[in-house]
């Protein structure tokens, strides 16, 4: 059985749960990641698809084709700038926004941008939708901040977010992590979402918790994942066992099959 | 009559802000009891029968006063409003607003894409438009005006939201607050908040200020500072320090409001 934990958002939360997580850790083997990629073959698909815990929470619904806004940039934006601000104290936050942004602007001009990255949509934004990007940035960086400012334990900001090739299923996983808090030979995993959880935000952590344990070299699953929705004052977590790094990996295996219905459907 | 002023007007910052000596504690104790208050006075109110769709409260149902009037805000305010407070959102990370109207237009496309207020914009005749455009541009200098300056020391953030489900679920609170400063992880209270309206403040003013109050208690579990509301009508602010009597009004108000909305049609 999986254990979801909820709670309300209060002065030390955090670190009741970091310190409350399991201390024994797991490992997914080759033996689990050959089972994963026969299931994910088995779902024939023309298109490579990229699943995500967005994806698993909509239960494989079709979304609308992405595209750049000041909401979609606000998290590679704000988690870069505070990355940039702690290794650089002396740089408000403001300032470590402003940088990055400047640094996305350089990348467009000096034409390493590849066309649909952020860095070329910035560059051909007007000052005011740049400015917008800036303030959602700062509203990011800042309330991940504060969560981080609670922790007892060192913590960084993640490097990116986990990503996983199926091999020979045309499938990436892509998982959400803004904060590993190392613990042990372990670590927790924060991630941090806007609005509130829905009934399905279970199985979304789920499903980062096994992507972010695929895409370790070693298979080290995080020993907790907990989801923060800053919005809502409500943190959610999971337990790095086998039985909810299975769940995942099953909610993954479910979502592709309903996003191929849905998208046979659509075609016919 | 010239009148000379011996001292500088104090601008909203420096009202927001106030004197970093004579900040309390923070008070991390206050939220669930103020929690409990309301979820007692919901089950009062709705007793234990399951509702099928949620009641949903938010500022403006409290500034209005009862649930009707709220839907019947014209679209024209509606959209001014949203443009000032994209005005003040750029203006919080330094941008230099020389359009307003049009730079306020360009930021609110880019947050929303498309929707009934976008195409209401562009479905507005040249003169109701450049209208529009004098009217935003106005209370755009009145708020530039009356800001000062706004350091990035002091954390700003702008068009937050929050959500509260009580009731199982039953009432959900919903707010945005424009613009938000200091830290909830320091010692002391430190977060000042801030509502900007186009209107004219009146009594729901004071409600809504005090609904910023609670919400954020709620959803941080820390008591901010001081809640205020701005006028760019009248370039007014009006500003209260957070304590238990104010929570306790808002408790009071979120339940007249919830009164309010089970009797009506």
């Amino acid at each position: 059985m999986t254990k979801l934990t909820h709670r309300r958002l209060s002065p030390h939360i955090l670190n009741r749960l970091i310190e409350g997580a399991p201390d024994e850790s797991l490992a997914l083997t080759d033996d689990h990641r050959r089972s994963l990629t026969a299931r994910f073959r088995a779902v024939a698909s023309n298109d490579h698809r990229r699943l995500d815990a967005w994806m698993v929470e909509r239960a494989g619904l079709p979304y609308e084709p992405f595209r750049w806004s000041p909401a979609s940039a606000r998290r590679v934006v704000g988690n870069a700038a505070l990355r940039r601000s702690l290794s650089e104290p002396t740089l408000t936050r403001g300032d470590a926004v402003a940088l990055e942004v400047s640094d996305q602007l350089l990348r467009a001009t000096s034409g390493y941008a590849r066309p649909g990255s952020l860095a070329s949509w910035l560059a051909q934004s007007s000052p005011s939708v740049v400015g917008l990007v800036s303030a959602e940035a700062a509203n990011w960086a800042t309330q991940l901040d504060e969560a981080a400012q609670e922790l007892e334990r060192p913590w960084s900001v993640a490097p990116s977010d986990a990503y996983y090739d199926v091999a020979r299923a045309r499938t990436t996983l892509r998982g959400r992590r803004d904060l590993i808090v190392p613990r042990g030979l372990t670590r927790v995993v924060l991630r941090v979402r806007a609005g509130a959880p829905g009934k399905s935000a279970g199985p979304g952590l789920r499903a980062d918790l096994t992507i972010d344990a695929l895409a370790e070299p070693t298979g080290l699953a995080a020993s907790r994942v907990i989801g923060l929705w800053p919005e809502a004052g409500v943190v959610l977590s999971v337990d790095g066992t086998m039985e909810d790094l299975r769940a995942g990996a099953r909610d993954l295996v479910r979502t592709a099959v309903a996003w191929q219905r849905h998208r046979l459907a659509r075609a016919a | 009559m010239t009148s000379l002023l011996d001292t500088t007007p104090v601008s909203v910052m420096d009202v927001l802000r106030g004197e970093r000596d004579a900040r309390p504690i923070a008070n991390t104790t206050a939220a669930s009891g103020l929690r409990a208050e309301l979820e007692d006075g919901i089950f009062a109110l709705l007793g234990p029968a399951r509702r099928d769709a949620p009641l949903a409260i938010r500022a403006s149902t409290l500034r209005s006063g009862t649930y009707a009037e709220d839907l019947t805000a014209s679209l024209l305010a509606q959209v001014r409003g949203l443009l000032v407070t994209q005005a003040l959102r750029l203006l919080s990370v330094g941008l230099e607003i020389d359009h307003a109207f049009d730079d306020a237009l360009l930021a609110w496309r880019a947050d929303v894409g498309s929707n009934e207020l976008t195409r209401f914009v562009d479905q507005l005749e040249s003169d109701e438009r450049a209208r529009l455009a004098t009217d935003v541009t106005a209370h755009c200098v009145t708020l530039k005006r009356s800001l000062g300056p706004l350091s990035s020391r002091w954390l700003p953030r702008t068009s937050l939201r929050a959500y509260q489900r009580l009731a199982g679920g039953d009432v959900v609170l919903r707010d945005v607050i424009d613009l938000m400063v200091g830290t909830t992880t320091s010692d002391q209270a430190s977060v000042a908040l801030l509502d900007v309206t186009t209107s004219p403040l009146g009594e729901g003013a004071e409600r809504v200020m005090r609904y910023h109050a609670l919400v954020q208690t709620l959803r941080t579990s820390i008591v901010p500072l001081r809640t205020s509301m701005f006028s760019t009508a009248a370039g007014e602010l009006w500003s209260a320090n957070v304590d238990d009597e104010l929570l306790s009004r808002a408790v009071g108000d979120v339940l007249e409001t919830l009164r309010v909305m089970t009797v009506a049609p």
